[in-house]
């Protein structure tokens, strides 16, 4: 029985089959359309989202339920000692703020812990890697959480929308990207650093809104992530909604700009995130890589 | 006599001004391309008048007070690239006789020379076969004759003046699109009105000196934001005697209230008297609101849609000081604030839906002066300012308001067209440096490649593309990309001849001469030709340019 388990939600993009590959446990995010509840990758396919939210039918998004979260976190630890949960952004969401009340119970005290390192996506998924990886190391849940906690700035995300139209609708909407409600029609471009989403720049152009998020990667690594020199010393990763094709062809000239960095991770952005974002959004993130990937070879 | 002393002086630059403005309208047509936009003309007649105006105000002239006069208003006037130049002129010449009782020849040779040093200087590329070289060429003659020995000032004054017909006419040797439309440079022609003015006034032609400019003109010279701030009729002014002095919230929701029923707000309080200035269609309500605070005294009401024009313009400058004297120290500055040129409602709106600060209303047809730039920066409160010009003739007004500027950081991004300063608005990032925006934006700017439909106003040939009187042209700054009758073909053809590979995006704004339908239906048939690129339509409501096109 190994001693700690890592628990996450499927705003990793993390699917089912893969948590079994990789023994680890994702929670599916509920989704709540014409009065149904359907959950991400098990009763709910991403196709059939897009279908939903191109055919204009409302899709509500809320937390898990108390339910959900502690009878997936009471299956975990029928085999481990003790566990990380790993969710979404509590700067997005507030099923962080929950988890970590659920955490308060007596049952889980000493055994679950609750990581607040505001990570989204792909960077949410890097950080169930760094989770294992440490977990693989032979550190207990305490000693990852605050490794990850205390790694938390050390991400951002740039995500280019086609259109502002969910976003308003969806009311996840700070002044500052209101203001980019203007007459044009503009690909804004909007950061996530820590738990602040905002506006970042704005583009006209697929073109240039790509250029606009490689440029605020590499002043980020320049200036925050250890350096453009530093080969390894980075994660890239490209994440879209139902964007595919541009999302490879991004990847590719990527990989092309930053070769010292290897291969740049791609998945869909997670239908919660898509929800609020919609179709057509490609994202661009950074994040530094943990010390520990060099001691552990 | 072959001294000029300040009286005569005075009235050889009224004369020049004044022989200037009566050309107007036919330098105006000096244009190289026919586009209903030639404002040489006007441009320079707006800036010496700008001069000739403060001039008129002084009762006892003397070389120190004209040249302080016309240095400053005509620097503050100028207007267009040759109305920067000529103010430039001015400027050099006064700095050479301000000390002096009067001109004799070899100051006169000094003086010119003074001219067009400081002229070169504050043009970034000089170019040949311009106003700058008949004034080189003025000078050189005039340090000819005085290295000479003449002293006769009758001589020299006829002599730099047949000097500078001369010059001009090679202009178009030097600059070839001068030659190929057939015209010799217009700024140039208005530099030899102001000189044959001089003489005429020197030798004693009669002439009527004075100021009286045209109605199109005086309606021109009206600062735009003149026209804005008017919808509130009654400038009102009154001293409230205070009962108590005012707590701060007292001051505050005075000021509030003021503000809620019009504007250009000034108000001084200390603790027995508060001075208010109000533009408000309502002053009986402000009287009112002043009377629970105390007695009023000094009070005046002007309807100013009534005013002479002239107390108009002088009142607004003295108003713009006094306002910015008293209102800076209220609010902390924002970080980055925007100036944008535009014409047109729907331009006007998508600037300011962008986050522009001020518009200033100007364009091809209206090039606002510095003076106008200098306003909008004054009401724009941030330590850096970005101006967009959005035009080539307004570049220089705008360097020259930043010269100007000592308490604000002011940036000219040297925007040529609306769809650049629409791009740069666009593509500032507030989390970069100043330095790093500029940059940026610049190299932007640089891949929005603009196309403009107008009509010819006369016959002429441009690159081998004869164009007839009434034609539709489309021009992308240098150069004629299409001509023909019908405005949506040549508008297609425009479009064709700019789209590449490369364009992604193809923006286009429609004029108000323009029916939304037939925008609407040039726009569809652009997507079907140009399928792979995205084709956004705006109305622009921009005068005299049926549409405005960019790609990029």
């Amino acid at each position: 029985m190994s001693k700690t388990a890592i628990v996450c939600d499927s705003n990793t993009a993390i699917t089912q089959a893969q948590a079994k590959e990789m023994g680890i446990y994702v929670l599916p995010s509920p989704f709540h359309i014409e009065g149904q509840t359907y959950y991400e990758d098990v009763s709910l396919t991403t196709d059939q989202f897009y279908q939903k939210l191109s055919d204009k039918i409302d899709v509500a998004t809320s937390q898990p339920s108390p339910e959900a979260v502690m009878g997936l976190w009471d299956r975990a630890l029928e085999d481990h000692d003790e566990l990380v949960y790993i969710p979404l952004s509590s700067g997005l969401s507030g099923s962080c703020s929950s988890a970590y009340g659920y955490s308060q119970e007596p049952k889980y005290e000493g055994r679950v812990y609750v990581i607040d390192n505001q990570r989204v996506s792909v960077t949410q998924r890097q950080s169930v890697l760094d989770a294992m990886l440490l977990a693989d190391m032979g550190k207990g849940a305490k000693e990852i959480c605050d490794i990850l906690t205390e790694d938390k700035f050390n991400s951002s995300i740039y995500i280019m929308l086609d259109t502002l139209y969910y976003l308003k609708k969806g009311g996840r909407i700070t002044p500052a990207v209101a203001a980019l409600g203007t007459l044009l029609r503009l690909k804004p471009v909007l950061q996530i650093q820590g738990e602040k989403l905002d506006t970042y720049a704005k583009a006209r152009t697929v073109k240039q809104g790509k250029e606009i998020m490689i440029d605020a990667v590499k002043r980020d690594i320049k200036n925050r992530f250890g350096g453009l020199d530093n080969p390894g010393g980075v994660f890239l990763s490209i994440a879209h909604t139902h964007n595919l094709e541009a999302a490879m062809e991004f990847k590719a000239e990527v990989e092309a700009l930053f070769p010292q960095f290897g291969e740049v991770h791609v998945d869909e952005l997670s239908l919660v995130i898509a929800c609020h974002l919609g179709p057509g959004a490609l994202a661009l993130t950074a994040t530094k890589k943990l010390p520990y990937y060099d001691e552990s070879l | 006599m072959n001294t000029i002393d300040a009286q005569l002086f005075a009235k050889m630059f009224l004369a020049g001004a004044k022989n200037l403005e009566s050309k107007k309208e036919w330098i105006n047509e000096l244009n190289v391309f026919p586009v209903p936009d030639g404002d040489t003309g006007t441009n320079m007649t707006m800036t010496i008048m700008s001069a000739a105006r403060e001039i008129a105000d002084i009762d006892e002239p003397n070389l120190e007070n004209l040249s302080k006069a016309i240095s400053s208003g005509s620097l503050r006037g100028a207007r267009g690239n040759s109305g920067v130049i000529l103010s430039q002129l001015f400027r050099g010449f006064t700095k050479a006789i301000r000390d002096k009782e009067a001109i004799d020849v070899p100051l006169m040779a000094v003086a010119l020379e003074k001219a067009v040093e400081t002229a070169y200087k504050a043009v970034m590329k000089p170019k040949e076969g311009t106003i700058l070289t008949v004034a080189r060429g003025v000078s050189v003659k005039a340090r000819e004759l005085a290295d000479a020995g003449c002293e006769d000032m009758a001589e020299l004054l006829a002599a730099i003046l047949a000097e500078a017909e001369v010059v001009l006419e090679q202009t178009p040797e030097l600059l070839p699109v001068l030659k190929q439309a057939g015209v010799v440079d217009s700024g140039g022609q208005g530099f030899v009105e102001v000189l044959r003015g001089w003489n005429d006034a020197y030798n004693g032609v009669e002439i009527d000196y004075t100021l009286e400019e045209s109605a199109a003109a005086a309606a021109k010279a009206e600062p735009v934001q003149e026209e804005v701030d008017i919808k509130f009729g009654y400038c009102t002014e009154f001293i409230i005697l205070l009962e108590r002095p005012l707590r701060s919230r007292q001051e505050k929701d005075l000021k509030e209230f003021l503000e809620s029923i019009g504007d250009s707000i000034v108000m001084v309080a200390d603790d027995d008297i508060v001075k208010v200035h109000v533009h408000t269609n309502d002053p009986g309500m402000a009287l009112q609101r002043a009377l629970t605070y105390g007695q009023l005294s000094n009070m005046k009401i002007d309807n100013m849609r009534l005013e002479h024009k002239e107390t108009l313009f002088k009142k607004a400058e003295k108003e713009a000081g006094e306002k910015a004297a008293v209102q800076v120290p209220e609010e902390p500055r924002k970080d980055v604030g925007f100036i944008a040129v535009s014409v047109g409602d729907g331009l006007n709106e998508i600037f300011e839906s962008l986050g522009a600060d001020q518009i200033i209303t100007g364009g091809q047809t209206m090039n606002p002066s510095t003076e106008d730039i200098l306003k909008a920066v004054d009401k724009v409160n941030a330590d850096h300012i970005f101006i967009l010009p959005n035009n080539s003739n307004i570049i220089l007004a705008a360097n020259q308001a930043k010269s100007l500027v000592k308490d604000k950081d002011i940036i000219v991004i040297p925007t040529k067209t609306i769809p650049q300063g629409i791009t740069a608005m666009i593509s500032f990032v507030p989390e970069m440096s100043i330095e790093e925006n500029v940059e940026n934006i610049t190299s932007e700017i640089g891949a929005v490649k603009t196309g403009e439909v107008t009509y010819a106003v006369r016959d002429t040939t441009i690159d081998d593309k004869e164009i007839k009187c009434g034609d539709y042209m489309g021009i992308d700054g240098k150069t004629v990309l299409s001509v023909g009758a019908d405005v949506t073909q040549v508008t297609l053809e425009m479009v064709n001849a700019m789209v590449d590979e490369s364009t992604e995006l193809i923006s286009l704004y429609y004029g108000e001469d323009v029916s939304p339908e037939d925008a609407q239906k040039l726009s569809d048939r652009i997507s079907e030709l140009h399928a792979d690129c995205d084709v956004e339509m705006q109305r622009g409501g921009q005068p005299i340019y049926y549409y405005i096109v960019s790609a990029e």
